[in-house]
């Protein structure tokens, strides 16, 4: 019999290579992954068998990820860059996956056109166009089409026990295994166990007249005929997936996955976070859904049963939170490590040959002759096309998904910071980049320089990270205030990593960054704005490294290829004959079991009509939902939540369109107004949570309590609003605010201010700067300093002066001891100093010694994040000592010091008052030390308060701060002997340069406070400029 | 007995001395050192020659500050030349051989060249404080082509100026480098510094004098009228902020300007110098007060003290209540020449109810009024006490009805 070519599958492949071919040049960058896998391809490129890579957390191994995809990139890398790799491995994969479906549609229709259609849908299948261009999992793709390529021969070697068939089957497993590792052991249970099921059912069919026929017991003994080639091709795969990937699970066992879980989505209950939903289960199950009742029918008619069960299992599992059976079937920790998504995604894949089935037979099959003669053949038609028509409507929804709901920022041109850092020896400082999203892999992949951060996180090592649920710092605002918390940890002991550089693609972080001591350097031409720490030593030239055996690097860097190359061998042959038809082939074995497609069960056909206008009013029902929530004039909540929404957006044309219409407001008035106000709360704060209280409701008029949380780089701010709703024309609309009437006195003023530039290097030469051109670091003193004990915390407090000509950074160290001196903590001052002094300025300080949070015990993680939290140390001993190591470097910005304090009033508990902006900058982010004195003013405590409101030039802003209730405030030690400045003793330095301070000096003009604790208090103000002039 | 056993040692001592200088004596023949200079200068070609009577090559091991190294021979029927690299016979200092296999050894000294190739200086800190007291340090090492510090003793000449002086001095090498601390002087500015050796020039090395610590100054201050309309700015400004030699004091010296007023509330304002004159602003209060104002620089120094009034802008003010009392209107708010005071004076309704106090309301006045709406939401039917305050003027109205 002469084999014609398949024209689906031509049809299909053709189809694939012109859409996704093209598609993927503009979705696969954008994608959740694609970046992470090209950055490893980057590291084989340069380094094939060293596992070691420096670049992302201070040094992880490769060996935490299977390396046949990345070492595939990296070797086409040579022939055309990295992103020509990127880009054939995606077309190989979608070769592979569309005949893949193919030839595990064959296996389970034994029906060439239905196979066909099989492939054909897979084309544009929404969670197959998901997994590769929404989340870009390329190893996850390759896997899976490499197993359902496995699958067919797994089969004719357990029905026929011929050699060859095991070899070809074992090959196909081992490239499986080395390209994504989940996949094969997953696929063991889903795919491969009701496969051998099915073959064993196979075998009793024929032991039996059909398949009705088949007993328990015929089927117990075709099992223990099939016994051994099961066994042993049980035994062999096992030993492929754990001898091909060795190195992978020697790396596991050693450095296990202590981290704390990340939430991700997959695992969300999908009706209440329908985001979820809809890209873990709707868009991948597709129109798949409407067709649910026909695939669990045919899986669960005997041949398939195996697979009815798997697909049941895949299914269930694949609803994540939604229920409780995932978490109870894997339990606590397997459901907290793995993504659910994959279940889904599996399960569609699986539900493809019967997809294709089902085309076949309503298209040309016995269910078309059904429908045509039971409803006639416009219903067929009609039918068809709201099928055809949904089915594509997800295909274009899926792809378009990246491009309404972006999950990236917008690409940003690396090369200005590649520049960056190859220049003046950048790269020898670690940076980091904060709001550049899964871009910062493609950075990394570019420059030499190494980031504190990463993009992989089951490779994390440093216990600040792995106790935090955070993928990444980079994107720590969308991670609350855990994601804050570690972020600050780092900006405020950045020396310990080396951390010099931050490229921040996001002002957000700006304030945090201000706050912890870093200053603005400049802004790349690509608008990426870099910031830098001052008094950073260079990465030390030896790094330590996990060093793992020879073979290990040897093995992780051959075997993945040679597995490609001998099942590219051992497979070629049949490919050439299957695909060119050189010389007639035996029909395999599984096109002998034919299904009948000449009945299609009435019963189903009734059933599958129920459940699609179940579905549909489901589906309208949700519609409705949608739309009540949405409509923002529909009820006084829904007017508020959609106010705010637009603000925290920064979408003023929406806001302005809730304002009163009657309040004769325009648009450029409302602009005007909103742009005046700048500050911590309008410009950084992102909002969190809205509670909305209905205080008072007429017919026409509501009055409602707002609750607002609001996260903010610098601390949580809980807000409570009242605004009040008019009703014109059935919609609720919002009462405008007032407006700062406040006028300033002068049109036009000036101001003389001292500014400051640092040549750094004067000669243009990549040598190191001369030693002729550097500064001398600024000479501080440190005016007083004590380690005190609160609430079973420590920290040391005191004051610092510039005693320069010059302006100085300020870097405050402090180290606890014991009486044996054994050092216990160390921690940098965060907040409480002013980071830059002016020549002979005085600024209070406060060290917090901050613990990792969260590190002792991981289920007491808070479920809401207080940002301004702060996990004290714990310490097994009583520190008696302590040092302070004070360092200066010359620094000209941020030095805006014309904030003044105006007026103040202060009562049994608070103190309030105003402050005025005398000079010619907009104070962004005001902030308040306050410094606690006793009776005798010694120094007992310092404390800060945030503004949430900046403060324009010439203007005032009020405060109110409740006193600190710190109540038993320990005196540990004042001893000063361990003061160093520059690494110069203290006391030397102020005997030389000022032998004759009049010490505390301006006691006398302490503000006196009737408080139970504290008698007087100082106030100092510290203002971040958003954007100096 | 013990005698004997002396006699024994001695005897055996003697014997094995005698074995081991008739060896010595014999490699001694075998080879022999022939070249007799020790002292050589850095650059020139050096080689060690000995006459060899067997037919052996030994290695000629090489030691110096900088390292080892050892070298072949090159042999001529019995001589044997050893010729040193450049990166020994370049290098002054002592240059210790060996023959191995032999015990012969011996050094060399290697002296530098005098003539200065260039000049190493080093010149830190670059900034010092006026007052002949501080000093940095300036190190030279005039150095020969090959890089080695010159002998000892070497003349180096240091030269600085400063305004009108210039200045010569002469100074030694000694180990290798010469050094000399320059003072400051009593004034502020650049000292500039070269240094000469064996008629070789240095470049031009500088060092900023900076102003010592600041002494005391007065403060003045000036404004545009004396009222307390809460909008005027005052001024004030120290005089020429100076150090104890006359210096002023360098741009940007911080100095606080701390308000006492009335109240006894410490109010502050801060500015810093430029060209000794720091400034500083503060807004007018709205309220009738008194100031005393005194400026410090933390610990260093101080001013006078000064004290300011404001007399009160708004006198009186009228109140008035409609819309079912809901509405309350303040104003008009005149200031001292009768003209409605600048928008922007805050008022302040403090709302009381059975004598606790429920909410105070804030307005900022606007073209001399401010009204509060009080909506029936917020406040319900009832009995109120009224107390508004602005401009520091206090006025209260008892148990208004709102309905």
């Amino acid at each position: 019999m002469k084999e014609k070519s398949n024209k689906y599958l031509i049809a299909a492949l053709l189809l694939g290579l012109a859409f996704h071919g093209t598609s993927i040049f503009f979705t696969l960058e954008t994608t959740y992954d694609a970046l992470i896998h090209l950055f490893f391809a980057d590291h084989y490129a340069n380094s094939w068998f060293e596992p070691w890579n420096y670049k992302w957390y201070t040094g992880f191994t490769v060996m935490s990820y299977p390396p046949l995809v990345h070492q595939a990139i990296a070797a086409f890398s040579f022939i055309g860059g990295l992103k020509f790799g990127l880009f054939t491995l995606a077309i190989i994969s979608i070769i592979l996956f569309i005949t893949g479906v193919y030839r595990f549609a064959l296996l389970m229709t034994s029906n060439k056109t239905a196979a066909g259609y099989a492939a054909i849908l897979a084309v544009l299948s929404s969670s197959f166009v998901e997994t590769l261009h929404v989340f870009g999992q390329l190893p996850s793709i390759i896997g899976i089409s490499i197993l359902m390529h496995a699958l067919p021969e797994i089969y004719l070697w357990i029905k026929t026990g011929r050699y060859r068939y095991l070899l070809t089957a074992l090959s196909l497993i081992a490239v499986t295994v080395t390209s994504h590792h989940v996949t094969p052991i997953f696929g063991m249970v889903f795919f491969i166990f009701p496969l051998i099921g099915m073959v064993i059912m196979d075998t009793s069919r024929e032991q039996s007249e059909s398949t009705k026929a088949i007993t328990l017991k015929i089927f117990l003994r075709s099992f223990l005929k099939l016994f051994k080639r099961i066994v042993s091709f049980g035994m062999l795969s096992l030993v492929i997936i754990i001898g091909c990937i060795l190195p992978y699970w020697i790396n596991s066992k050693n450095n296990p996955i202590t981290q704390v879980p990340i939430p991700h989505g997959s695992r969300d209950n999908f009706l209440e976070i329908t985001s979820s939903g809809l890209v873990f289960f709707l868009i991948p199950w597709g129109i798949l859904l409407i067709l649910l009742p026909y695939i669990f029918y045919r899986y669960y008619s005997k041949r398939y049963l195996f697979f009815g069960l798997s697909i049941t299992i895949l299914f269930v599992l694949g609803t994540g939170g939604t229920t409780f059976i995932p978490k109870l079937v894997l339990g606590d920790t397997a459901f907290n490590i793995l993504t659910l998504d994959r279940f889904t995604l599996w399960a569609s894949i699986m539900s493809l040959p019967l997809f294709g089935e089902f085309a076949y037979r309503f298209a040309e099959g016995d269910l078309k002759t059904m429908i045509q003669t039971r409803f006639g053949a416009i219903y067929h038609r009609i039918i068809g096309a709201i099928l055809a028509g949904l089915f594509i409507f997800m295909t274009i929804f899926t792809m378009s998904l990246g491009y309404f709901r972006p999950s990236q920022p917008q690409q940003i041109k690396m090369l200005p910071i590649v520049n960056f850092l190859n220049q003046d020896q950048h790269d020898q400082w670690r940076y980091m980049t904060l709001g550049f999203g899964d871009q910062m892999a493609w950075l990394s992949a570019q420059t030499n320089a190494m980031s504190v951060d990463g993009n992989y996180h089951s490779a994390r090592r440093l216990p600040e990270l792995t106790t935090r649920p955070i993928e990444r710092l980079e994107n720590s605002k969308f991670k609350g205030i855990e994601g804050i918390g570690s972020l600050q940890q780092f900006l405020t002991t950045p020396e310990k990593y080396h951390l010099k550089y931050i490229f921040s693609n996001d002002k957000f972080y700006d304030p945090i960054l201000y706050f912890c001591g870093w200053q603005r350097l400049r802004q790349l031409e690509n608008g990426i704005q870099v910031w830098e720490k001052l008094n950073i030593p260079p990465v030390p030239s030896i790094l330590p490294k996990d060093d793992v055996a020879i073979w290990q690097k040897i093995l992780w860097g051959i075997v993945p290829f040679l597995t490609v190359i001998i099942a590219f061998v051992l497979n070629i042959q049949l490919l050439w004959i299957r695909a060119l038809k050189t010389k007639v082939r035996p029909i395999p074995e599984y096109l002998n079991f034919k299904n009948d497609y000449n009945y299609f069960s009435k019963g189903l056909l009734k059933a599958t009509h129920i459940w699609s206008i179940f579905l549909a009013i489901v589906v309208c029902f949700g519609i409705y939902k949608f739309y009540i929530k949405n409509d923002v004039h529909h009820s006084p909540e829904n007017t508020i939540i959609a106010y705010y929404d637009a603000l925290d957006f920064k979408e003023f044309e929406k806001a302005h369109g809730l304002i009163n219409p009657e309040s004769n407001i325009s648009i450029a008035q409302y602009m005007l107004e909103i742009s005046v106000t700048d500050g911590l709360l309008s410009s950084y704060a992102k909002l969190d949570a809205i509670e909305t209280i209905i205080t008072h409701k007429t017919d026409s008029l509501a009055t409602v309590k707002v609750h607002t949380n609001w996260i903010t780089p610098l601390e949580k701010i809980n807000k409570t609003d009242y605004k009040s709703l008019v009703k014109l024309n059935g919609k609720w609309f919002i009462q405008p605010d007032d407006i700062d009437l406040d006028l300033p006195p002068d049109q036009l003023y000036s101001d003389n201010v001292t500014n400051y530039f640092n040549q750094g290097r004067r000669r243009i030469t990549t040598e190191q700067t001369h030693h002729e051109d550097v500064l001398k670091q600024p000479v501080l003193e440190v005016l007083s300093a004590k380690l005190i004990k609160y609430n079973n915390s420590y920290a040391l407090i005191g004051e610092i002066q510039n005693i320069d000509n010059v302006p100085a950074d300020v870097v405050l160290k402090g180290t606890l001891y014991n009486d044996a001196n054994k050092e216990l903590a160390t921690f940098n001052a965060k907040y409480h100093v002013k980071h830059k002094l002016m020549p002979k300025e005085v600024s209070s300080f406060k060290i917090n010694f901050e613990g990792i949070a969260w590190s002792k015990t991981q289920d007491s993680i808070p479920k809401t994040f207080n940002p301004d939290e702060f996990t004290p140390i714990e310490l097994n001993e009583q520190p008696t000592k302590f040092n302070l190591q004070v360092a200066g470097n010359v620094s000209g910005s941020d030095l805006y010091k014309k904030a003044t304090l105006s007026d103040l009033d202060i009562s049994q508990d608070i103190i309030s008052g105003k402050l005025f902006n005398s000079g010619l900058e907009e104070i962004t982010i005001p902030q308040l030390l306050f410094t606690y004195y006793d009776a005798n003013k010694n120094m007992i405590w310092v404390d800060h308060l945030f503004l949430e409101t900046g403060i324009k030039q010439q203007r005032q802003q009020a405060f109110e701060h409740s006193f600190s209730k710190n109540n038993n405030i320990l005196l540990i030690s004042d001893d000063m002997k361990n003061c160093f400045v520059n690494g110069l003793p203290n006391e030397d330095i102020s005997n030389k340069i000022v032998p004759n301070r009049i010490k505390n000096h301006t006691h006398s003009k302490l503000q006196s406070i009737a408080h139970l604790n504290y008698k007087f208090i100082k106030i100092e103000i510290n203002s971040y400029i958003g954007n100096p002039n | 007995m013990r005698l004997k056993s002396t006699y024994l040692l001695t005897l055996a001592m003697l014997l094995l001395s005698f074995t081991v200088s008739i060896e010595t004596v014999k490699i001694n023949d075998t080879f022999r050192l022939l070249t007799p200079q020790t002292e050589f200068e850095a650059g020139h070609d050096i080689v060690l020659k000995f006459s060899a009577m067997n037919s052996s090559k030994p290695n000629l091991y090489l030691s110096n500050s900088y390292g080892s190294i050892i070298i072949k021979p090159v042999r001529s029927r019995s001589l044997l030349s050893y010729q040193l690299p450049k990166s020994f016979s370049n290098k002054a200092g002592v240059v210790n051989w060996k023959l191995l296999n032999s015990t012969l050894a011996g050094k060399l000294n290697i002296h530098p060249k005098q003539d200065v190739a260039s000049m190493e200086t080093y010149l830190g800190p670059p900034s010092i404080e006026a007052g002949e007291t501080d000093y940095t340090m300036l190190v030279v090492i005039p150095t020969d082509i090959y890089d080695n510090p010159l002998k000892d003793s070497t003349q180096v000449s240091i030269k600085h100026q400063f305004s009108a002086n210039e200045r010569q001095d002469s100074i030694y090498m000694k180990n290798n480098i010469s050094y000399k601390n320059i003072y400051s002087k009593t004034k502020t500015g650049r000292i500039l510094i070269s240094s000469e050796s064996l008629n070789k020039n240095s470049k031009e090395y500088d060092v900023n004098i900076l102003p010592a610590i600041p002494t005391d100054f007065t403060i003045t201050y000036n404004r545009n009228h004396e009222y307390t309309d809460g909008n005027q700015i005052t001024n004030f400004s120290t005089s020429i902020i100076k150090d104890k030699y006359d210096n002023i004091v360098s741009d940007g010296t911080y100095v606080d300007f701390l308000i006492t007023n009335a109240s006894n509330y410490q109010l502050k304002t801060s500015g810093s110098t430029v060209n000794g004159i720091a400034t500083a602003k503060m807004i007018h209060p709205d309220h009738q007060d008194n100031w005393t104002v005194k400026a410090f620089i933390e610990g260093l120094s101080e001013s006078n003290s000064i004290s300011i009034t404001y007399n009160q802008s708004v006198e009186d003010f009228e109140v008035a209540f409609s819309e079912r009392n809901r509405i309350v209107s303040i104003g008009p708010l005149k200031s001292f020449m009768g003209q409605m005071i600048p928008d922007g004076l805050e008022v302040k309704l403090h709302i009381y109810q059975n004598h606790i106090k429920i909410k105070t309301l804030y307005k900022d006045s606007f073209s001399g009024y401010a009204n509060f709406n009080m909506n029936p939401d917020n406040f319900p039917d009832n009995i109120y006490t009224f107390k508004i305050e602005a401009a520091g003027i206090k006025k209260t109205y008892q148990n208004i009805k709102l309905w």
